[in-house]
C-alpha cells in the first residue's frame, strides 16, 4: 500500500482512549442522514378572509 | 530519503486532542468453527490485532527509533480513501480505524503510534479489486489451512471451485461478521 510522501507530524493526546464508542460519530462511515421534515401544524392555520 | 522527509524532523508537530479516523484493510484468521477471529495486517509477518487491546506500533527494521519515525516506513498504516486499499494484497476486512499518539500524515494516508478499529465489515476481495466496496458484500467465508479466512461472494466461490481453489470449510459470512464485531466491540460499517 503506497501512501505517498510524508507531509507533517501530528501529536494526538486524546482525553479518553478511543476504544469503540468513545469518539465522535464518524460521518464517512454512516449513510447520510435524512434532512429533518418540518413538523406539520397540529391545527390548520386560520386565514382571516 | 527525500529532502521533504528530512525537513519533517525539524517541524513542530501539530498538536490535537481528537483521534484521526481513517480507512484500513486487514486479513482475517480464525478457527474452522469460526471462533478465535483475529484481524491480521495484510503484511504476512506483522502481529495480529488483539480484540479490545490498543495496538501500539513498533519498528521491525530498527530498534533505535520509536514508531512511527518520519524517515522510516514503520507505524500503523491507514488511508485517506477506500480506493487506495483496492491495491492491498488479499484484504478480507475493511474498516474505519482510530489513530492517535504520534501520527505521520502522508499524501494518501497516515502512519500512527496507536490504533484501534471503530467499524468493520467483510469484503469479497475479488469484487473489491474489480469494482468497489459497495459491490463487494460476501455471502460466505472460506476456511483454509493455517486458519486463513477468505470472505467471498457466491459467484467467486464458484469461480474458485471451478479452478481448483476450494476452501476446506465454508461458513456463513453473516455469522462471521457478527462474531468479529462482538469480539472487537465495534459497530457495523455501512459502506
Amino acid at each position: 500500500m503506497d501512501i505517498g510522501q510524508p507531509k507533517r507530524i501530528i501529536e494526538i493526546e486524546p482525553a479518553t482512549l478511543p476504544l469503540p464508542g468513545e469518539i465522535a460519530p464518524d460521518p464517512e462511515a454512516e449513510p447520510a442522514a435524512r434532512p429533518a421534515r418540518e413538523p406539520e401544524p397540529a391545527v390548520p392555520e386560520h386565514h382571516p378572509s | 530519503m527525500s529532502l521533504r522527509s528530512a525537513t519533517l524532523e525539524g517541524l513542530a508537530p501539530d498538536v490535537r486532542t481528537e483521534p484521526i479516523v481513517a480507512w484500513r484493510a486487514w486479513a482475517l484468521t480464525g478457527r474452522r468453527d469460526g471462533a478465535r477471529l483475529l484481524l491480521r495486517p495484510v503484511a504476512k509477518r506483522a502481529r495480529t490485532w488483539q480484540p479490545r487491546e490498543i495496538v501500539q506500533a513498533s519498528c521491525r527494521t530498527s530498534r533505535r527509533h520509536d514508531a512511527p519515525d518520519p524517515l522510516c516506513t514503520c507505524g500503523l498504516h491507514a488511508t485517506h480513501t477506500i480506493d487506495v486499499l483496492r491495491r492491498t494484497r488479499c484484504p478480507a476486512v475493511l474498516g474505519r480505524v482510530a489513530l492517535w499518539g504520534r501520527v505521520v500524515e502522508h499524501e494518501h494516508g497516515y502512519r500512527a503510534q496507536y490504533a484501534y478499529p471503530q467499524r468493520l465489515r467483510l469484503i469479497c476481495q475479488f469484487c473489491f479489486w474489480m469494482s468497489d466496496a459497495r459491490r463487494s458484500t460476501p455471502d460466505h467465508v472460506g476456511w483454509f489451512p493455517h486458519d486463513e479466512l477468505i470472505p467471498v461472494c457466491e459467484e467467486h466461490l464458484a469461480v474458485g471451485r471451478r479452478n481448483g481453489v476450494s476452501p476446506r470449510l465454508v461458513l456463513p459470512a453473516s455469522e462471521v461478521i457478527q462474531r468479529l464485531r462482538d469480539a472487537y466491540a465495534v459497530d457495523p460499517l455501512a459502506v
